[in-house]
């Protein structure tokens, strides 16, 4: 119960933060969206266009501060994420659902598969210790992750989809399609998207399979595993039901963690692609200084971190009673 | 990014007297491990150059003394960029930065977790806690946006903003590591020694508990170095650092830009990448092997003839 | 009174008999997805309508100032060239089969006037009022004479119509669904594409041609170069690194390219900086920059070498005074520049950079945009010139907002880059807003033009006695006059000419704008001219 509690604490406390954070940002740094707007206006807009602007941006520059952030507070529960300067007249919310499913389509999607995988591979290798898996896997893992994962889509454009073209070039589906449910419009959406998920899931693949090959290893040294084994158990059932849940479970947290930052990861892979996601419009806003739409992809992020980890704390604590007693 | 996502307790050494034992007993365990011995040789290597760039750099690096995207040939090992430089002598000059930056954002992310780390475990109670959430804070908060938004404000101040939001971003997680296990050290008999004989906190902290650590700091710092490397060439790579450094990030921001991949001079890109794996590879190796070491379970193991 | 007809030069010739249909897909880097507003009146995405859906009474050619009737069938100055008599043209429908009217001028107007923000051209800075006259006449009364401010008001102005603008409760909204009376009509659009199709009712019987154009979405340079390079489009408007091997030849019987001047990149130099108000200093900066070379290296030579009359040349090489250009000169020349420099009395210190009498270094610092490698790249040789001659500068990388709010404002030393104003179809636009101080505000405040803060009453006078003229010769001896201005005070120093970007493949469309049929201004970006681009392509296999 106070473990609970304790996790309840944590998410609350960093929401804020990152809530708070959020606000300062935009009021501490340099610009100011009128200046923003001055280049929209190529500095013709007269005092009153631009306040007229402001006001409908949300920006009221004549309260105060706590009143600013109390409105803003409220804003945020009430996902009133008001309206994108880039985007403009859209608003941020609408902005975001455009890109949103192509994001956790593609980049949760290949996290999800990379993390399967990876655990697979190490937990194998760890079971066949000293096999061919075993021995040549670390080190060319721990070299393809040191790549840097745009590096790698740069050169998977320039021989997949320019030279072989095998892959099409850009885009999250075909250019004449509707997004729609019919196999069609998957299929098409699966090809446009698996180069991108390809670079990423073999630059993160090898974390995972090292993390697993360790903890594997480690658990397979433990007591309960070495009876299972004087048991006679088939070792399938061992590898998997034995030492394969418990070396998994502190990998949870990490792969938790991961999924959140699905969105921000995928910045430069989006980019690279030309993939209609939230990476790019991240740096749209940072570049554009579009605080809301800046604030509202923060909270996703954060938001979407927060519920994932709590989602493998809750998930660690039921399957390993050891969690809740300890630290 | 990270390799050691998990914090691994198993690593937790036993009591040594001097420094210079733990150390001399580190080395020597380094250099009979290949994987440490390669990562080891390849920083060697690069550090090098880094210092001799001057003296083996063909031409100057940023001089733009030549034709545009010249093939490589025998003056131009890798060819000349699209403003006319000497790519070959761009990468070895850029090994400087690229170097400078994982180092000392690798040092300064470290020295900050460690701070932290062993402050909160040592200390315990009301400080452990508040500490740990701050951490965790940290933790949770998306990292390459956060880096995004930093660099973008502050731009003009170059290589030290870049290893600036690589520090701020980096050190929580190894914060966590070192505390969980300067936990387990906290009750150890040669501790409680210590605080029996009446010495301050901070002697204890310095003198009883870090050179215990030291396998764990050092893969930690091995680890930053690591994260250090790829976020800084995807930070100059998005062109927020300064175009006008000279870091294989900045040479990939360059050849992007000039679409070099396409534009007839494939190596502007394509040796910049290489030599960000081969030096985050030699550190990650490196690490690996310090995993090795301190838990000897890992280490490969050769199958004997059936 | 001046009658045009819509048979002019900018018509694809009729009696051509063309096969109708084909796709033309457009490559152009826009930065974001399609938000799939098609408000002709946001800045942000007018360049989706303007031109194809939305059309202007008169399409003014931006290259060459050829001007040819739209929705207007003729027009005409009253004698002291202060009031437009507009004919608006009978037989247009609006695209949903609604008929056009001057109502519908008029309404377009009265909308910018209520809604400032909408007026990207401000117009009504420069009108005073707008009438209707009988049934088909609009009548245009500016606050000056203004023959130059006809580009603005009736080439750059979309015409909206009124039965549909009117029921909308806010027009600064999106408009997921535009009417016009343009050639093509907004089909479909998704984040990723937009799909337009040909007109049916389209005022120019049997244009256009082709049948559908697409439109998708880049947010990044290099996807949308490869994109074009691997031969998925026609139709490019994008810098493109080394086009040689990237673009040509790729297909080099059917890959085509054509790079247009339309402004010019500055060094702005802020007059009232000490040091850089000297005259003599901005003269030797520039003697001191080698302009090719910046051309060369920064630009790979495509956008030209500018010229310090101010005076885009080819584009509007007519208008140059040769002579004085030759005069002054301003080829590189370091030795030149060190002459001026000591003939003003500076002297070069140990560290080989000159200072004034009281010890005062010229060293300054420019600001730029990051993100613009070319321009780095440029200001990389500009600095190696100016150092090895004696002057020091600095760049500094400022994002596009504080960049602009520093350039507007003045607080700057040096700036990199030009007008952010859409430059015109004669020089006087761009010198305009470049030279004369009745664009310009006080240091701190929001500049329209003439960042650099230059003040000479005798030169606003010129930009006066030009707008209230029709004739050419006049027009052309006061431009040599304001020629002489830029080459004497040197206010600003052109260094490079930007270009309309313009990749074309005649591979499976023909009808492309060239260097010898310049009908329209190429680039996928340049409004209107893009619908007048696609109304003379057509289908070849």
């Amino acid at each position: 119960m106070t473990y609970l509690i304790r996790r309840l604490e944590f998410f609350a406390i960093t929401l804020w933060a990152a809530l708070t954070m959020n606000f300062i940002i935009p009021r501490v740094m340099p610009g100011s969206p009128a200046e923003a707007m001055l280049v929209r206006f190529h500095g013709r807009a007269s005092p009153q266009t631009i306040r007229t602007i402001e006001i409908a941006l949300g920006f009221h520059t004549d309260e105060s501060l706590l009143q600013q952030y109390g409105e803003y507070l409220w804003n945020m529960a009430h996902l009133n994420l008001g309206t994108s300067l880039t985007f403009f007249p859209s608003s941020v919310g609408k902005a975001i659902m455009v890109g949103l499913p192509w994001t956790v389509g593609l980049v949760g999607l290949s996290t999800v598969i990379a993390f399967v995988l990876g655990t697979l591979v190490g937990m194998l290798s760890a079971w066949r210790r000293g096999g061919i898996l075993d021995g040549a896997l670390p080190t060319v893992f721990i070299m393809v992750s040191a790549f840097p994962y745009f590096w790698i889509a740069l050169v998977a454009i320039l021989i997949f989809s320019f030279t072989l073209n095998w892959f099409p070039l850009g885009f999250g589906y075909d250019l004449h399609q509707h997004i729609e449910l019919s196999w069609d419009f998957i299929g098409n959406a699966i090809w446009h998207g698996f180069l991108p998920a390809l670079t990423i899931v073999i630059t993160s693949i090898g974390g995972w399979i090292l993390t697993m090959r360790n903890t594997m290893i480690t658990t397979l040294a433990e007591d309960y595993v070495k009876m299972a084994r004087a048991k006679g158990l088939s070792p399938v059932r061992i590898m998997f039901m034995y030492a394969g849940r418990n070396a998994i479970l502190p990998n949870l947290t990490g792969f938790a963690m991961s999924l959140g930052f699905v969105i921000s990861g995928a910045i430069l892979v989006e980019i690279v692609f030309n993939y209609p996601g939230l990476g790019y419009m991240l740096l749209q806003a940072v570049n554009n200084e579009d605080f809301a739409l800046m604030q509202g992809l923060f909270l996703l992020i954060t938001v979407a971190v927060l519920v994932a980890v709590l989602l493998a704390d809750f998930l660690t604590a039921l399957l390993d009673p050891r969690t809740r007693a300890a630290d | 990014m990270s390799l050691n996502l998990v914090a691994d307790q198993s690593r937790v050494a036993a009591p040594v007297g001097s420094r210079s034992r733990v150390l001399g007993n580190l080395a020597r365990a380094l250099v009979s491990n290949r994987k440490a011995l390669t990562g080891l040789a390849v920083l060697v290597i690069f550090a090098l150059v880094a210092l001799l760039a001057p003296v083996i750099a063909p031409y100057p690096p940023q001089a733009d003394l030549f034709g545009q995207i010249l093939p490589p040939s025998a003056q131009h090992l890798l060819g000349t960029t699209g403003n006319g430089q000497d790519i070959f002598s761009q990468l070895l000059w850029g090994t400087r930065q690229s170097l400078v930056i994982a180092i000392l954002a690798g040092a300064a992310a470290t020295v900050i977790s460690v701070i932290v780390g062993v402050t909160a475990a040592y200390l315990g109670g009301i400080p452990d806690h508040v500490l740990n959430l701050f951490t965790d804070v940290f933790l949770v908060i998306p990292t390459l946006p956060l880096m995004i938004v930093i660099a973008a404000y502050a731009r003009s101040g170059g290589v030290f903003v870049i290893i600036l939001v690589i520090v701020i971003t980096g050190w929580s997680y190894g914060a966590r590591q070192l505390r969980s296990q300067a936990l387990s050290l906290r009750k150890r008999e040669f501790l409680e020694a210590a605080r029996v004989r009446g010495e301050r906190n901070v002697y204890i902290i310095l003198a009883e508990i870090l050179p215990n650590m030291t396998s764990l700091i050092v893969a930690n710092f091995l680890g930053a170095a690591v994260y250090a490397v790829l976020a800084a060439a995807g930070l100059q790579f998005l062109g927020l650092g300064d175009p006008n450094d000279l870091s294989w990030g900045t040479m990939l921001f360059w050849a992007e830009n000039n679409g070099a991949l396409l534009a007839g001079s494939p190596w502007w890109a394509i040796a910049p990448g290489l030599c960000i794996a081969l030096l985050g590879g030699a550190f990650a190796l490196v690490n690996y092997a310090f995993d090795e070491i301190g838990n000897p379970a890992l280490r490969p193991v050769r199958r004997r003839r059936q | 009174m001046l009658l045009l007809t819509a048979c002019g030069g900018s018509s694809p010739a009729a009696n051509v008999q063309r096969q109708a249909g084909g796709t033309v897909t457009i490559d152009n880097e826009s930065g974001t997805t399609w938000t799939c507003d098609f408000n002709p009146y946001n800045g942000a995405v007018n360049f989706l309508s303007f031109g194809t859906v939305y059309e202007p009474l008169v399409y003014d050619n931006l290259l060459t100032d050829k001007k040819t009737p739209y929705l207007a069938s003729a027009y005409s100055w009253s004698s002291d060239n202060k009031t437009l008599t507009v004919t608006i043209r009978s037989g247009v429908q609006w695209s949903d089969g609604q008929p056009f009217s001057a109502d519908d001028v008029l309404f377009s107007f009265q909308l910018l006037k209520k809604n400032s923000s909408l007026d990207l051209q401000s117009a009504w800075s420069l009108l005073s009022d707008v009438q209707e006259q009988g049934t088909d006449k609009i009548v245009f009364t500016f606050q000056s004479a203004a023959v130059p401010d006809f580009y603005q008001v009736a080439a750059q102005t979309p015409i909206v119509p009124k039965h549909i603008w009117s029921t909308l409760s806010d027009p600064t909204a999106a408009v997921p669904k535009p009417v016009g009376t343009g050639p093509f009509t907004m089909s479909d659009c998704t984040p990723q594409n937009i799909k337009y199709l040909k007109n049916p009712t389209y005022w120019q019987k049997g244009l256009p041609y082709i049948q559908e154009v697409d439109y998708p979405a880049f947010t990044d340079n290099d996807p949308a170069n490869q994109f074009l390079a691997a031969g998925n489009a026609d139709w490019g408007g994008q810098f493109i690194p080394n086009i040689q091997t990237y673009y040509l030849n790729k297909d080099k019987t059917h890959n085509h390219y054509w790079f247009p001047p339309i402004d010019n990149i500055n060094i702005w130099i802020n007059q009232t900086r000490p040091l850089l108000s000297d005259k003599a200093v901005r003269q030797a900066m520039a003697f001191g920059i080698d302009r090719s070379k910046v051309s060369q290296n920064g630009e790979y030579g495509y956008e030209p070498a500018g010229n310090q009359t101010g005076v885009l040349t080819p584009t509007f090489s007519s208008w140059v005074d040769q002579s004085q250009l030759n005069k002054y000169g301003y080829k590189f020349d370091p030795n030149k520049a060190a002459q001026v420099l000591q003939a003003a009395g500076y002297t070069k210190g140990s560290d080989g950079i000159y200072a004034d009498s009281s010890g005062k270094r010229l060293s300054f610092d420019i600001i730029s945009i990051s993100g613009y490698t070319d321009w780095t790249a440029s200001l990389q040789v500009v600095a190696q010139n100016l150092k090895s001659m004696g002057i020091e500068i600095k760049e500094h990388d400022l994002n596009q907002n504080d960049y602009a709010n520093d350039l507007y404002t003045g607080n700057y030393q040096l700036a990199y880059g030009s007008l952010s104003t859409s430059p015109g179809p004669s020089p006087f636009y761009e010198l305009r807003n470049t030279l004369d101080s009745q664009t310009t505000a006080d240091i701190g405040q929001i500049a329209g033009g003439d960042y650099e803060r230059y003040k000479n009453p005798s030169v606003d006078a010129l930009f006066d006695q030009f707008a209230a003229s029709t004739d050419s010769a006049k027009q052309h001896q006061l431009m040599s006059q304001i020629q002489k201005s830029m080459l004497e005070d040197v206010p600003v120093i052109p260094v490079t000419e930007g270009v309309a970007w313009y990749e074309y493949s005649t591979k499976s469309i023909g009808g492309w704008p060239t260097q010898s049929d310049p009908f329209s201004a190429p680039a996928p970006w340049n409004l209107p001219d893009w619908g007048v681009t696609l109304i003379h392509l057509y289908k070849t296999s």
